[in-house]
């Protein structure tokens, strides 16, 4: 009979498989979808960022247990009530326009939907005024943005500046990466923040909110 | 006097990771990679082109069939020479094993040679870093080991390419953003040459250019092929790809996607301008798994180049490697060690233009320190890689028994020339000097302030930043380039 | 992969499952060897011990005065009766190093003066402490299989200092052990203290631990003293190290080849001299070169001629199918910096290429004068890069990864693939000391160099509870020989 430590476990060891027989099983005897959600599945992904921070676990192996978990999650999510299962928050992820490197950014998301976010992964080359749009239709709390050259992180600022136009800034945090980016660059063009790599962040998107 | 056949040695040490076998392996493989599988080009240019030529276009996705492949790697030029900028004489011969060396291009910072601090890089420490390349002997070329950030970003790239042209003669490879940018440079480097032919004929420039890997050539690296093809300027397609993130965790996978990549450029390049010279390039290595960094100093980086450089040989293709480079953050002994690790099996293996001299924090930082100690260790590497001639006069039979058990042997090199001779044969095998390495006794090291090599490295470039000249263009010539950088015309990435 | 049938086996599919490298041809290094040959047989060599040569004479050499030339069917006779293989043990008995073709090892540099104070910095003298901790330290380095110790310890009898270290050494470290002996006396001593910590003498020579170092440092004369020990060791069946140490344009000629001539020459003697004693002893052709420095008047160890010598001196032992060892992997810079960081690395990559089976040179600085227990740890770590870059990598179908390229395709990503995470860990080396931190991590951590972090790790090491002792009968066995040695010697 599964428990909700094997189940943490399981998805601890990335074991996908494991995961959906467990959570099934939990589900069959009676668990509250909720519980499975809270006491097993983020349980072993809080344990997963832990030993990452130790050095004991790898990008790959937080990969492998981000899908575990989400397999979990899939089974249970049609069972809860609207409302039940509360996210930390809503990030629209994005690679500013004319700039087609998006892995940085796209770790960033994995990363923040592991530790309870929601994720919107708004793609490559997205201009200003497709970012603003987005932000006023689906009211994000964190809009996160991603460049690799020095000309493409312009259009970040560009898209601050559109914000405030339209008087929306003070409606979204806004948080920058990349290569060429930095904290004196993300204070210049006043934004919440900077993150170098994806675990940090996953941190500066709790301390924002 | 000896008389003999059958005598097969090694006039330099050889190195060599893949068999041939491996090496076929590896391209069939990255023909099935073209084939099946594809390439995303976004340009429509390039689009038209590669259908004209045969190949199966649905949308971006480009399928390549083996026989283009083939016919380009045939095709292309092998004998590829760079040259002096001022006097239009050959200085590179990319070919062979032929290694030569130079530095890294845009970091976004740099340490300043004065306080240590990490800053933006600028216009100046462009200049700086020029002059210190321009300077060194062991250094082949250059590439800007910085970006122009306290001028519009837009247009940086001209001035960062002014900077280069004003301070060294020496070959540069040239960086740009977009096509507008790269045809302004080429302008500017007509304009050195002395006209469109000229820099033909005595290439003292070329292109370069990355995928963005997985499979995917954007609009302005496309152009950037084309270019080269048409004007007839080396073109140098660099994939920077890291195992397990970019491409797949296996070194046999990077090999086959990297190989895959610089083909399908090539394939471009080809059918753009059949004939183009070519540079295939590479920096290949792992991303860290707990750091996420691209890493510049892993054994893993110093392999797959070497397998890089024998598929090259394979291939016969010119390469172009990576080396010099460092993860840590200042110049200490893992730059050191790095950095030795790097340029000695890049010496051995053989990729011919091998960049990234002076890059620390894995990419992130130049610094010139590390540029004039590299330029120590390239020489250390090039004594080892001189090899031990084996020939009567070098066995010295006669030498040794002239001098009794427990005798002392003579300590210079004997010269079989006249001074009054105006021919003076070089050999390869004088011994390594250095001014900066210490060999010093305790004492004297202690009395001359303890320094280390670093910072030994760190007055050298103090002085050639306020005392070196490097050899200057004519008013004219820095009049048109100034003009080109003064007149360019921003364009905002991907609005044009 | 992604075909829908594709079977098939294949012929004629050669690899290289390492690296290969050779900085001579076998065609040069016969070259070499023919010349040592008729070098030994037209003038020959000075040998200083009366025993030696009434041995070379009764075994057909021609002996005139203290010059022994040897004809060149003894030497070929020589180089193809001793061993092409010798196994080291561990003090267990356990096999642990494995001599044979190029498999490398790496141990600490036994001949340094000085020893760098780890909390001072400051140079001074070598005490049996550190002997013990330098024993403790490469116990727990994954990389060092021998042990050796730093130097001379002072602050006991001089001429017994070797045994005292050997002694700190066999009862901290249960490696085998890379042993300087200066004479048949001290050897004796060190035999009779190895063979009681395992039990006989038989059972030494059948489990080895202990191999000597003895040196030879001028050209074509062999002393006394070092002789004695040769002929000791050959007939105990002690595997020894004869170690060359030449200098071009001083001890060597200019031309690099005429050194390794030389230094095969000075190797021959010793080896045709052990095999006569015993043939079938085990031997061991060592070497430490360097060019003459006319600019600084040294004899910079840490030169990159060094490793370029010593990679055509393992080459060619190589060829002759005898064991190698050599002093690679010092460094000239006075303390640890970016200089030694470059030259241990240049010394250790150069001599693990070229094939050198024990290389002798970890943890030393100032062109050997000096030791440093960070710069051994540091040591270790670039070996285990360079055994990263040795041991090159698979191909075949599932490692070279077409279906996995298919699927992910153009703008896709491996990080989330299970052939991920199935292969990343074995493809990739995972430093200890390196730092691949970004700044701010590296910053918050202490912003060190890498020689502070690797100072730290040798505390670290070093607080770590100690090896299992040696039984204290043994002990105290060993004790009571190291008395007797006091005062002999």
């Amino acid at each position: 009979m599964a428990t909700y430590e094997q189940l943490a476990q399981e998805v601890v060891k990335g074991k996908r498989k494991l995961v959906i027989a467990s959570t099934n099983e939990l589900l069959q005897a009676g668990e509250a979808p909720l519980d499975i959600i809270n006491k097993a599945l983020v349980v072993g992904m809080s344990e997963v960022g832990v030993l990452f921070q130790q050095n004991k676990m790898f990008i790959p192996e937080v990969l492998m247990s981000a899908k575990a978990m989400e397999e979990g999650i899939n089974i249970v999510k049609p069972l809860l009530q609207a409302g039940d299962m509360k996210s930390n928050g809503t990030v629209i992820m994005a690679t500013v326009q004319g700039d087609l490197h998006d892995i940085g950014k796209n770790l960033v998301g994995i990363m923040l939907e592991s530790n309870g976010f929601t994720v919107i992964n708004a793609g490559k080359d997205v201009s200003p005024e497709q970012l603003v749009n987005m932000v006023k239709e689906l009211k994000p709390d964190v809009l996160g943005m991603s460049a690799m050259l020095t000309t493409t992180m312009l259009h970040m600022k560009d898209t601050i500046e559109l914000l405030k136009e339209e008087g929306i800034r003070d409606q979204v945090k806004v948080i920058i990466g990349g290569a060429p980016v930095s904290t004196d660059f993300s204070t210049e063009i006043t934004a919440d923040g900077f993150a170098p790599d994806a675990l940090s962040a996953v941190g500066l998107c709790k301390r924002l909110l | 006097m000896k008389n003999r056949v059958n005598y097969r040695a090694n006039k330099t040490p050889s190195m060599k990771v893949l068999t041939d076998s491996q090496c076929q392996e590896i391209l069939l493989a990255a023909e099935e990679v073209l084939f099946r599988t594809g390439m995303e080009y976004h340009d429509p240019q390039a689009l038209e082109i590669l259908k004209k030529h045969g190949c199966f276009v649905d949308g971006i996705r480009v399928r390549i069939p083996p026989f283009l492949v083939e016919r380009a790697l045939r095709s292309c030029q092998k004998h590829v020479v760079l040259c002096n900028s001022r006097t239009g004489k050959p200085e590179m011969f990319l070919e062979g094993n032929n290694a030569y060396f130079g530095s890294g291009s845009g970091t976004p910072f740099f340490r300043d040679p004065y306080t240590g601090e990490r800053k933006r890089s600028t216009n100046q420490s462009i200049g700086w870093a020029t002059k210190v390349l321009d300077a060194m002997p062991n250094i082949d070329f250059c590439m800007s080991l910085g970006l122009v950030q306290d001028v519009p970003l837009l247009v940086a790239d001209r001035w960062e390419f002014e900077q280069q042209l004003l301070n060294t003669s020496k070959p540069i490879v040239n960086v740009v953003t977009d096509q507008w940018a790269q045809a302004d440079c080429i302008a500017m480097a007509e304009a050195v040459a002395g006209g469109a032919e000229e820099l033909r004929r005595h290439p003292f420039i070329t292109l370069y250019l990355e995928p963005i890997s997985p499979g995917i050539i954007a609009a302005e690296s496309c152009q950037k092929v084309i270019t080269g093809a048409e004007k007839g300027i080396p073109t140098i397609f660099t994939p920077c790809i890291m195992a397990g993130t970019t491409a797949p965790a296996t070194i046999a996978g990077v090999l086959v996607q990297g190989i895959a990549e610089s083909l399908s450029g090539l394939v471009l390049s080809q059918c753009a301008g059949e004939g183009a010279a070519y540079i295939m390039g590479g920096v290949y290595t792992i991303m860290d798994m707990s750091s996420t960094i691209f890493s510049y100093g892993a054994p893993e980086m110093d392999l797959m180049l070497a397998c890089l450089t024998d598929m090259g040989h394979y291939l016969n293709l010119p390469v172009f490697g990576t080396n010099g480079c460092t993860d840590s953050i200042i110049v200490d002994e893992q730059a050191g060690i790095e950095a030795a690790l790097s340029i000695t099996m890049t010496n051995l293996s053989g990729p011919n233009l091998n960049h990234d001299i002076g890059y620390c924090e894995y990419g992130t930082t130049a610094n010139l320190d590390l540029v004039v100690m590299d330029n120590e260790i390239v020489g250390m590497a090039r004594r080892l890689t001189a090899g031990i001639p084996v020939n009567e006069n070098t066995l010295s039979l006669d030498e040794i028994e002239s001098v009794p058990p427990k005798g002392r042997f003579r300590n210079i090199w004997d010269t079989d020339w006249d001074d009054d001779e105006d021919f003076i044969p070089k050999t390869n095998n004088r011994n390594f000097e250095s001014d900066l390495i210490s060999r010093a006794a305790h004492d004297m090291w202690k009395s001359n302030g303890r320094k280390s090599l670093t910072e030994r490295c760190n007055e050298t470039v103090r002085d050639i930043i306020e005392n070196y000249e490097p050899e200057q263009l004519p008013k004219d010539v820095k009049a048109k380039i100034r003009d080109i950088v003064e007149h360019a015309v921003a364009k905002i990435p991907g609005v044009n | 992969m992604y075909t829908s049938r594709s079977h098939f086996k294949r012929a004629n599919f050669d690899v290289n499952q390492t690296i290969c490298w050779k900085m001579l041809s076998e065609d040069q290094c016969e070259e070499i060897f023919v010349t040592a040959v008729e070098l030994l047989e037209r003038s020959g060599a000075q040998v200083e011990s009366e025993e030696a040569r009434a041995l070379f004479a009764a075994k057909g050499c021609w002996v005139e005065g203290d010059t022994v030339r040897i004809p060149s069917a003894k030497l070929e006779w020589a180089v193809r009766t001793a061993p092409s293989r010798i196994t080291l043990c561990d003090r267990n008995g356990k096999r642990a190093v494995l001599m044979e073709t190029e498999n490398n090892h790496f141990a600490p540099y036994f001949g340094s003066e000085k020893i760098l104070d780890r909390s001072s910095g400051e140079q001074r003298d070598i005490t049996v402490n550190d002997v013990v901790e330098t024993a403790r330290l490469s116990e727990k380095l994954s990389r060092v299989s021998l042990v050796s110790a730093p130097g001379k310890p002072s602050g006991v009898n001089k001429n017994s200092a070797g045994l005292h270290a050997f002694e700190a050494l066999l009862s901290n470290s249960t490696k085998p052990i890379l042993q300087p002996v200066g004479n048949a006396k001290e050897a004796e001593f060190v035999a009779e203290m190895a063979a009681a910590a395992v039990g006989s003498s038989d059972k030494l020579r059948q489990n080895p631990y202990v191999v000597f170092a003895i040196q030879c440092d001028e050209p074509r004369f062999h002393d006394q003293d070092a002789l004695g020990a040769v002929m000791f060791a050959a007939k105990s069946g002690i595997p020894f190290v004869y170690l060359n140490k030449l200098v071009s344009g001083v001890t060597a000629p200019l031309n690099t080849a005429g050194t390794l001539v030389l230094a095969l020459a000075n190797s021959l003697v010793a080896l045709t001299l052990s095999q006569f004693v015993s043939a079938g002893a085990p031997f061991i052709s060592g070497g430490q070169f360097t060019v003459f420095d006319q600019k600084n008047a040294v004899a910079p160890f840490g030169a990159p001629e060094a490793g370029l010598i010593g990679a055509g001196f393992s080459n060619l032992m190589r060829h002759l199918r005898i064991p190698s060892a050599g002093v690679y992997g010092l460094s000239d810079s006075n303390f640890s910096d970016a200089q030694a960081g470059a030259e241990f690395t240049y010394g250790i990559l150069t001599s693990a290429l070229a094939g050198t089976n024990v290389i002798a040179g970890g943890g030393a600085l100032e062109s050997g004068r000096v030791a440093s227990a960070a710069v051994l740890a540091m040591g270790d770590e670039v070996l285990g890069n360079v055994h990263r870059i040795m041991r090159t990598f698979d191909m075949d179908e599932e490692h070279l990864a077409r279906g996995v390229i298919d699927e992910v395709g153009p703008g896709g990503n491996y990080l989330s693939e299970s052939h991920t995470s199935f292969y990343f860990k074995s493809e990739q080396y995972w430093p200890t000391l390196i730092n691949r931190k970004r700044i701010d991590d590296w910053v918050d951590s202490g912003a060190k160099t890498m020689g502070t972090r690797a100072l730290e790790y040798v505390e670290e090491l070093l607080s770590a509870p100690a090896v299992s002792k040696l039984d204290s009968a043994v002990a105290a066995q060993l004790k009571s020989i190291l008395a007797k040695a006091d005062q002999t010697l």
